[in-house]
């Protein structure tokens, strides 16, 4: 009797005992599956799509002599609508600075306001080179159009005009933090609030920073005046600008003034909702929320040359003439940067 | 904690209403309530010469009264009872809470120690945590021989915590359009600032809370959970009431932090102690998230762990037939 080796017994035993592993298949996503050829062409929808559209730009390219359907554009628009799918599926493993600012989902929408900036308003940006490439620095700008576009355009020129493109770090009014979808927005696309506090931690970690020292009395203000700054704060940016020895850059933005024209305020209705204001446009509130589109006036940014603050020493910034004083010459700029811009424009809409 | 201080210091008195969860060698206990004027004999009889006040309640949503009782009164018999020309006491450490800011949309992004008690009307815990600080900066002021030290305790995820409990929901309700940054603090490092504040001579108060900070939506995917927006926006009395449906007793001012974020700068911690915590806020969610910090227990010696051990066996034992119990008497 030939006697076999226990290994061998073990493993045969083990191998009767064994049971087949179970195949963990995902679950049908429905009952009714169609045939092979069809779901392939589902897949492959998008690629002949693309083709599609490309034979029919040349085509018309030949028949017509010029650009009808330009093929970068439905690239760029395909592009954002595959980064916005990746962007909902990377899950809670992204980043966001101690603001909340997260910069990969801001960029993702970057395309967009670029076609706002390149072909609906039209902007022609001055003086980029005025804009540090590294290092911090704080824009002052005027503030006016009932929504801050401008903020908006203002960021999306660093981007599309700078060699060194930069995110500009905007700070927005406490009341604009309690709004709901608002402050969510706001917030993850890098701006924060208004405090001199979040200003100069912006300015020490080297950001460029926004400052709308107008405030909401700039955005409020009516269709008559639309060109007139208001008050520039009590001059609180200078202060911290020279607490932080950035240099204060002026930025003149010409065509916001435009967007919604704001005939009247209806108080009790901003007084009714916690608003600033309630703005009356021809547009709205009469067209619903259609009136929530901005008009497609012709934009002038204009970025002046830094006024330096670093120079002075920091006790400087307890000095109320001097703040005072360099606040003016910042608002005399951006005022005379208006005028000069509005010379050059030829029209409000052209 | 009081494990920790038990290696540094010749001896320590724990005092309590409560049993303690566990018995530790080193440490004497005594049955005591804050509320009433024993302190200042436990402290004189014993030639006490540190105290750490920690009876503080801050994550209960326990009525307003009781709260108070706690905070307020019970840090003035304790202030009481070191206070005076034969009192031994030369430190004083009194635990407060990030709670004390509140939350607001005007707040800054980073809160330092000057911000507590701005112009806002307080009501609520943040008012009593503010006159509970009050009187022991009077202390201080007043008793030139002892020194205070305050830590402001960043908003804590623990097992059995409110906020902890909110976030291992499966579906969390969120307040709509709202996705605010959250930070937070590890109890280890909660224990060791106590330790290091005890052992160390610093003044002042001080923030503790945790680096970094992780949105709402991250933590609760995180935690595996789903972030659902159906809080109404305004009026949060309305999203707590859909809360306490759901299961989750939130205290008033954590529904602000749930709205607006509170973050706290720790710069001046880590400047006068040395010292930042361990955990960063992502690695406080994450430990949650791997349900380590049910029962934590720090190298105890054989003897004691099993002591411990049959304790916890204990404990649970008697509350699951506590529920039994109550089963049966609904049942009937």
């Amino acid at each position: 009797m030939t006697v076999e080796p226990a290994t061998a017994l073990a493993s045969k035993e083990l191998r009767r005992r064994s049971r087949k592993a179970k195949v963990v298949a995902p679950p049908r996503a429905s009952l009714l599956r169609l045939p092979k050829p069809i779901r392939r062409l589902q897949r492959r929808a998008p690629m002949y799509a693309i083709q599609g559209i490309n034979g029919l730009s040349t085509r018309l390219r030949e028949m017509t002599g010029r650009e009808v359907i330009d093929m970068n554009r439905v690239m760029e628009v395909i592009q954002f609508l595959y980064r916005q799918g990746e962007l909902a599926r990377r899950g809670p493993n992204y980043l966001v600075d101690d603001f909340g600012f997260d910069a990969e989902w801001t960029e993702s929408f970057l395309s967009v306001f670029k076609v706002l900036y390149r072909d609906y308003w039209r902007v022609e940006t001055t003086g980029i080179e005025n804009v540090p490439a590294t290092g911090r620095a704080l824009l002052v700008a005027n503030h006016a159009g009932v929504l801050p576009w401008d903020g908006t355009m203002i960021k999306t020129a660093m981007f599309a005009e700078h060699p060194h493109p930069r995110h500009v770090r905007a700070l927005v009014a406490s009341l604009f933090m309690g709004m709901p979808m608002l402050s969510w927005f706001l917030r993850r696309t890098g701006q924060t609030v208004g405090h001199p506090d979040d200003t100069r931690r912006l300015l020490e970690r080297d950001e460029l920073v926004l400052v709308f020292p107008e405030g909401v009395k700039g955005t409020g203000k009516p269709f008559k005046d639309r060109y007139r700054l208001r008050r520039f704060g009590r001059g609180g940016f200078v202060s911290t600008a020279i607490r932080a020895g950035a240099p204060i850059i002026p930025v003149s933005v010409v065509g916001s003034e435009e967007i919604y024209p704001m005939i009247a305020d209806f108080a009790p209705m901003a007084r009714l909702f916690g608003l600033p204001y309630f703005p009356i446009t021809p547009m709205w509130p009469w067209l619903g929320p259609l009136g929530m589109i901005p008009l497609p006036s012709k934009w002038r940014i204009q970025f002046h040359p830094p006024v330096h603050t670093e120079t002075h020493p920091h006790s400087a910034a307890d000095d109320n003439h001097l703040v005072m004083t360099i606040s003016d010459e910042v608002r005399n700029t951006i005022q005379k940067g208006i005028y000069d811009n509005l010379k050059l424009r030829r029209g409000v809409f052209v | 904690m009081a494990r920790r201080l038990a290696t540094q210091v010749p001896s320590l008195f724990g005092c309590d209403v409560a049993d303690p969860v566990s018995a530790i060698e080193e440490m004497d206990f005594v049955h005591a309530d804050t509320r009433q004027s024993v302190i200042g004999k436990l402290v004189r009889q014993l030639r006490i010469d540190t105290v750490v006040h920690m009876a503080v309640t801050v994550d209960s949503a326990a009525e307003d009264r009781l709260a108070h009782e706690t905070n307020v009164i019970g840090t003035m018999n304790v202030l009481a009872g070191c206070a005076g020309p034969s009192s031994p006491v030369r430190r004083l450490v009194v635990k407060s809470s990030q709670a004390v800011y509140g939350a607001a949309p005007g707040d800054p992004s980073f809160l330092t120690e000057q911000v507590a008690g701005s112009d806002r009307p307080a009501y609520g815990l943040k008012r009593d945590l503010l006159e509970m600080e009050q009187l022991a900066q009077e202390f201080s002021l007043r008793t030139s021989g002892c020194s205070v030290c305050m830590l402001r305790l960043g908003y804590r995820v623990g097992e059995g915590t409110k906020l902890g409990s909110y976030l291992s929901l499966p579906i969390v309700p969120t307040f709509a359009g709202f996705d605010p940054r959250l930070q937070l603090l590890h109890e280890d490092d909660a224990a060791e600032a106590f330790v290091r504040a005890t052992m160390g001579a610093h003044e002042g108060v001080f923030n503790v809370a945790a680096d970094g900070i992780v949105l709402l939506s991250q933590a609760v995917a995180i935690m595996g959970g789903k972030a659902v927006p159906m809080l109404p926006p305004y009026g949060r009395w309305l999203g707590r009431l859909a809360l306490r449906a759901a299961g989750v007793d939130l205290p008033e001012h954590l529904t602000d932090v749930l709205a607006f974020g509170s973050v706290a700068d720790c710069s001046s911690l880590a400047a006068a102690f040395g010292w930042k915590p361990a955990y960063n806020t992502r690695a406080v969610i994450d430990s949650l998230a791997r349900g380590k910090d049910i029962e934590v227990i720090e190298a105890p010696s054989p003897p004691q762990e099993y002591e411990l051990q049959v304790y916890l066996q204990r404990r649970r034992r008697r509350e699951r037939n506590g529920r039994a119990n109550a089963a049966l008497a609904l049942r009937r």
